[in-house]
C-alpha cells in the first residue's frame, strides 16, 4: 500500500461518508446513556464501544483526540483496549460497535465472514528493529528487514519476541516467514507480555526485538536501546510498515451494534479534520501516525479484502 | 506544524511518568473501593443467611455443599472472568442487559470470589458460638429470628474478619474485572471501569513501572488502612 | 401449673425416660434429683416447653402445649425461664444480658427504637432488669463486660436473666455443681425470693443436701423413670421406694 505523505484535501469519498453520518445525528431524543442499541437515527446521549489493541491505545492518540467526537455528537468512546485477536473476538460476539487493529490479514478474515463492514485505512506508522548499541549481529543500517533477522540468526545474537499473536507478533512472524528462517533456540525467547515490558526484557538482556515505533519512543529514555533497521517512515524497508484500519461490525450480524454511531465514528476519524489531529499528535516531540485515509486519489482497496475483485469468488 | 510548549499537557496519559491527570487517581480509586464494596455487600447479605441455616442444622449433603465452598475459595480468578464474560457478553445469557464493559459486570465477578472466602470464614464464626448460647436465646423467649440475630452479634469478629477476607479478595483482582470491565477511562481521564489494579497492569505493560509502583503502593496503602480498622474493631474485643 | 403425663422420649433410640408424671405449682419448689445423665435435663426441657416428648402429654394452666400452633407456643414458652449449668451469658454486658428476655417480648418497633437510643446511649435501665441483679447481688456490674465476670458472677447474672421479664415458672438445670458455696448460696436464696414470689421452681440438682435445703417437693429419678414425688420430707425422711432410700443414703452407686 503506497504511503502518502502529501498534504490533504477534502476527498469526496471522505466527505461523502463523513456527511451521510453526521445527517445521522439530526432527528429524535437522546436516549439513555450507556445504551449501545438504537431503532431511531439520534445518538446523542449514547456509548460507543470501542476495541483496539493494546500498543494502540498505549500511545495514547485515542485519549487525546475522542473528547473532540465526544463533544460533537454529545456521546461516550468507550475505548476497550485488548490484544488484537480479542479486540477482534470482542466485535465478532457483538460485544463492540467499531474496531480498529492493525492486521490487514486478520481484518481481511473479518470482513470475509461478515462480521465487518465499511472498512477504512485509517493511518499508518512502522514498525522498527532495535537492540544493544554494541549491535553483535552487524544489522546496523541494513536496508531490508528481512536480512537484519537472518543475521541475527545467524549470530545467534539474542532476540525477543511477543509471543503473544499480536500485532506486531504476526508481523514479526511474517517476516520470518519472508526471510526462510524458521527461528528458535537459546538465543529466541518468546515472552507473551506487551510491547513496553518486551521492550525493557530486551534492555536488560541486550537483545534485539522488534517493536512498533510509538512503544519505543516513549520508552527511549528508559532504555539503552538503539533503532538498528528504520521503518518506511525513516525510508526503511516498506516490509515494516504497519498500517491501521477501522470497521465497523455488521448490524447485519448483531443487530444491537451501534451502527450509526459507529459510522458517525468512522466519518470523523477519516475526516480532514480528525486526519490532522491524528497527525499533529507527538509522543516525546515526535510525530506518531501518519494519516492515509483522506486521498485525491482513494484506494479502492481499503474497503474490500485484499485481492479480492468482482470477479473472483467470495471467500 | 505545532509547537508543543507544554509537552506535559501533549503526552498524558499513557506516557507520562508521575503527574497524572486531574482527578485521574481519584477515580480509578474510587472504582476499585465501588466496585469492591459493593461485591463485598451483596455476598455478605448472601452468605449470612445461609451460614445461619447451615451452621444450625445437620441436613443431608452438608459436607457436600461445605466442600464446595472449599473450592471456590481457591477457584482461579480468572476463570470466574471468563465464565462472567460469557454470560454478560452479546452472545450469553444476560447479552439483553448489555452488563459487558461495565462496572455491574465487574461487580457480578467480584461477587463470586468473594462470596467462598466469606461464606467460610463466617460459617466458622457461626458454627463457634455455643450452643449454649444458641439454647439460651431460645430459652429466654427468642424466636427463631432472635437466636439467629444473637448468634450474629455473637459471631460479630469472625464476620467482620470473613467481610475483610472478602474484601482483600476483591480489591485485588485483576484478571477478571480486566477481563469483563475492559479497563476504561474516559477522554478526561475519568476511569469508567479502570481500578487501581488494572491501572497497574496497564502500566507494567507499557513498562512503566515507576508509575505502577506509585499505583501499588496506594493500592497496599487502602488494604492496610481497612486491615487495621478491622484489626483494632477485633482487639478491643479481645480485650474485654 | 405445668404437668406432665406419661411422658417418654428417646434420644437416638435410647429411651431416656419412660412414662413419666410430674408437676410444678407455682410457689413451689420442685427438686428433681438423680444420678448423672439420668434423664434431669429431658425432663427439664419438657417442662420448659423447648423439647416435644415422644409420647405423653404436657399441659400448662390445663392447656395441651403441643397441640396449640407455634405462635401460642411461644407465648407460653415466653412465661417460663431458664437456667442452665453453665452461665451461657452474651457477649455483651450485663445489661444488655438481663434485658435480652424483655427485649425479645417488645414489638419490633418498640424494640428497634430502644436499640437505637441504647446505641446512642441514654436508655435508662429497666426497672426490672435492676431489680433482678438486685436480687442477685449485683447491681454493682451493670454495666461490666459479662465475660470478665467470675463463674458464680456469670452463674447470678444468668439467673437474673431468667428472672427479668418475671417468668411464672423458672426452671435450673444443675444451677449451682460448678459453683463455691457463697455463690451457691447466693442462688439458693435467690431461688427460695423466687418462690416467695409465687414462681413455680423446678430445679435438678445431684446434690441431695441442696434439695433437703429447699425443696417443697423432690422428684427422685432412677433409671429413667420416676421413683419417688412426694413432699421432701417424705422422700428424705421416709421413702416409700427402696431404691429412693439407697440413692438418698448414699448406697447406690451409679
Amino acid at each position: 500500500m503506497p504511503i502518502q505523505r502529501r498534504k490533504f484535501i477534502a476527498a469526496v469519498g471522505g466527505g461523502a461518508l463523513a456527511s451521510i453520518a453526521g445527517c445521522s445525528g439530526n432527528s429524535t431524543q437522546a436516549q439513555s446513556d450507556g445504551s449501545s442499541s438504537s431503532s431511531s437515527a439520534g445518538v446523542a446521549g449514547e456509548t460507543l464501544t470501542l476495541t483496539t489493541t493494546t500498543s494502540t491505545y498505549d500511545t495514547g492518540l485515542l485519549g487525546e483526540i475522542h473528547g473532540d467526537f465526544e463533544e460533537m455528537y454529545g456521546v461516550t468512546v468507550d475505548a476497550v483496549a485488548q490484544g488484537t485477536g480479542a479486540a477482534l473476538e470482542t466485535a465478532r460476539n457483538g460485544d463492540s460497535d467499531v474496531v480498529m487493529v492493525h492486521a490487514r490479514g486478520l481484518e481481511d478474515e473479518f470482513m470475509r465472514n461478515g462480521y465487518g463492514i465499511n472498512r477504512r485505512d485509517l493511518m499508518f506508522n512502522d514498525f522498527v528493529i532495535v537492540g544493544p548499541e554494541s549491535d553483535p549481529a552487524g544489522i546496523q543500517g541494513m536496508s531490508s528487514a528481512t536480512e537484519a533477522l537472518n543475521a541475527i540468526a545467524e549470530a545467534g545474537a539474542p532476540f525477543v519476541s511477543r509471543g503473544d499473536n499480536s500485532g506486531t507478533h504476526t508481523k514479526e512472524l511474517n517476516l520470518w516467514e519472508a526471510a526462510g528462517t524458521d527461528p528458535g533456540g537459546d538465543w529466541y525467547q518468546e515472552t507473551g507480555t506487551g510491547m513496553g515490558e518486551a521492550l525493557n526484557i530486551a534492555n536488560q538482556q541486550g537483545a534485539y526485538t522488534l517493536s512498533d515505533r510509538g512503544t519505543y519512543i516513549s520508552q527511549r529514555s528508559e532504555i539503552d536501546l538503539v533503532i538498528l533497521v528504520q521503518g518506511p517512515i525513516e525510508d526503511g524497508p516498506e516490509i515494516l510498515a504497519n498500517p491501521y484500519g477501522i470497521m465497523a461490525v455488521n448490524p447485519g450480524v448483531h443487530e444491537n451494534a451501534n451502527y450509526d454511531l459507529a459510522m458517525a465514528y468512522i466519518g470523523w476519524i477519516t475526516s480532514p479534520g480528525a486526519q490532522d489531529a491524528i497527525s499533529n499528535y507527538q509522543m516525546n516531540g515526535e510525530q506518531l501516525f501518519f494519516p492515509e485515509a483522506v486521498s485525491e486519489n482513494p484506494d479502492f482497496q481499503q474497503y474490500v479484502p485484499e485481492g479480492w475483485s468482482s470477479n473472483s469468488s467470495s471467500e | 506544524m505545532n509547537v508543543p510548549l507544554e509537552p506535559v499537557a501533549q503526552l498524558l496519559p499513557a506516557v507520562v511518568d508521575f503527574p497524572f491527570r486531574e482527578g485521574y487517581v481519584r477515580s480509578i480509586i474510587y472504582v476499585s473501593l465501588y466496585v469492591s464494596v459493593v461485591a463485598v455487600t451483596l455476598s455478605t447479605l448472601f452468605s449470612l443467611p445461609i451460614a445461619i441455616v447451615m451452621g444450625f442444622s445437620d441436613f443431608r449433603g452438608k459436607q457436600f455443599v461445605k466442600s464446595i465452598i472449599n473450592t471456590g475459595m481457591g477457584f482461579p480468578s480468572v476463570v470466574v472472568g471468563l465464565v462472567v464474560l460469557f454470560a454478560v457478553s452479546n452472545q450469553g445469557p444476560l447479552g439483553s442487559l448489555e452488563l459487558i464493559f461495565t462496572k455491574e459486570a465487574m461487580i457480578m465477578s467480584q461477587f463470586v470470589l468473594a462470596t467462598p472466602p466469606i461464606m467460610a470464614i463466617t460459617l466458622a464464626a457461626i458454627t463457634g458460638v455455643s450452643e449454649n448460647v444458641r439454647d439460651a436465646a431460645h430459652v429466654l423467649g427468642g424466636t427463631r429470628l432472635d437466636v439467629a440475630l444473637v448468634v450474629i452479634k455473637e459471631a460479630r469478629y469472625g464476620i467482620a474478619t470473613a467481610v475483610l477476607a472478602g474484601f482483600g479478595r476483591a480489591i485485588s483482582e485483576v484478571g477478571s474485572v480486566l477481563i469483563v470491565g475492559g479497563n476504561i477511562v474516559s477522554s478526561d481521564g475519568i476511569s469508567s471501569t479502570r481500578t487501581l489494579t488494572t491501572a497497574i497492569q496497564l502500566e507494567a505493560r507499557q513498562g512503566q513501572y515507576d508509575t505502577a509502583m506509585v499505583l501499588g503502593a496506594v493500592l497496599v496503602t487502602i488494604v492496610l488502612m481497612v486491615n487495621a480498622i478491622v484489626v483494632r474493631l477485633g482487639d478491643e474485643g479481645a480485650m474485654r | 401449673m405445668v404437668r406432665l403425663s406419661n411422658v417418654t422420649h428417646a434420644f437416638g433410640g435410647e429411651t431416656v425416660i419412660e412414662n413419666l408424671s410430674l408437676s410444678v405449682d407455682p410457689g413451689e419448689v420442685v427438686a428433681i434429683i438423680g444420678p448423672s445423665g439420668v434423664g434431669k435435663t429431658t425432663i427439664l426441657r419438657i417442662i420448659a416447653l423447648f423439647l416435644e416428648p415422644n409420647s405423653g402429654s404436657v399441659t400448662l394452666g390445663g392447656q395441651g402445649v403441643w397441640s396449640l400452633s407455634e405462635d401460642e407456643r411461644l407465648r407460653l414458652r415466653r412465661r417460663i425461664g431458664m437456667v442452665f449449668q453453665e452461665a451461657s451469658l452474651f457477649d455483651a454486658t450485663v445489661e444488655r444480658n438481663v434485658e435480652y428476655g424483655l427485649r425479645v417480648r417488645e414489638s419490633w418497633r418498640d424494640r428497634l427504637r430502644d436499640e437505637l437510643w441504647s446505641v446512642v446511649g441514654s436508655n435508662g435501665t429497666p426497672e426490672s432488669v435492676t431489680e433482678a441483679l438486685d436480687l442477685v447481688g449485683l447491681s454493682d456490674k451493670l454495666h461490666q463486660e459479662a465475660r470478665s465476670l467470675s463463674g458464680g458472677e456469670a452463674q447470678r447474672v444468668s439467673f437474673a436473666r431468667a428472672l427479668a421479664y418475671e417468668p411464672d415458672y423458672l426452671l435450673l438445670d444443675e444451677p449451682t455443681s460448678d459453683l463455691d458455696p457463697r455463690n451457691t448460696d447466693l442462688i439458693e436464696d435467690a431461688v427460695l425470693e423466687a418462690r416467695d414470689r409465687d414462681i413455680g421452681v423446678g430445679i435438678a440438682t445431684h446434690d441431695m443436701h441442696q434439695a433437703e435445703r429447699i425443696a417443697d417437693r423432690v422428684a427422685v429419678i432412677l433409671g429413667g423413670g420416676i421413683a419417688e414425688f412426694g413432699p421432701a420430707k417424705q422422700v428424705f425422711e421416709n421413702p416409700a421406694d427402696e431404691r429412693t432410700a439407697k440413692f438418698v443414703s448414699g448406697e447406690l452407686v451409679y
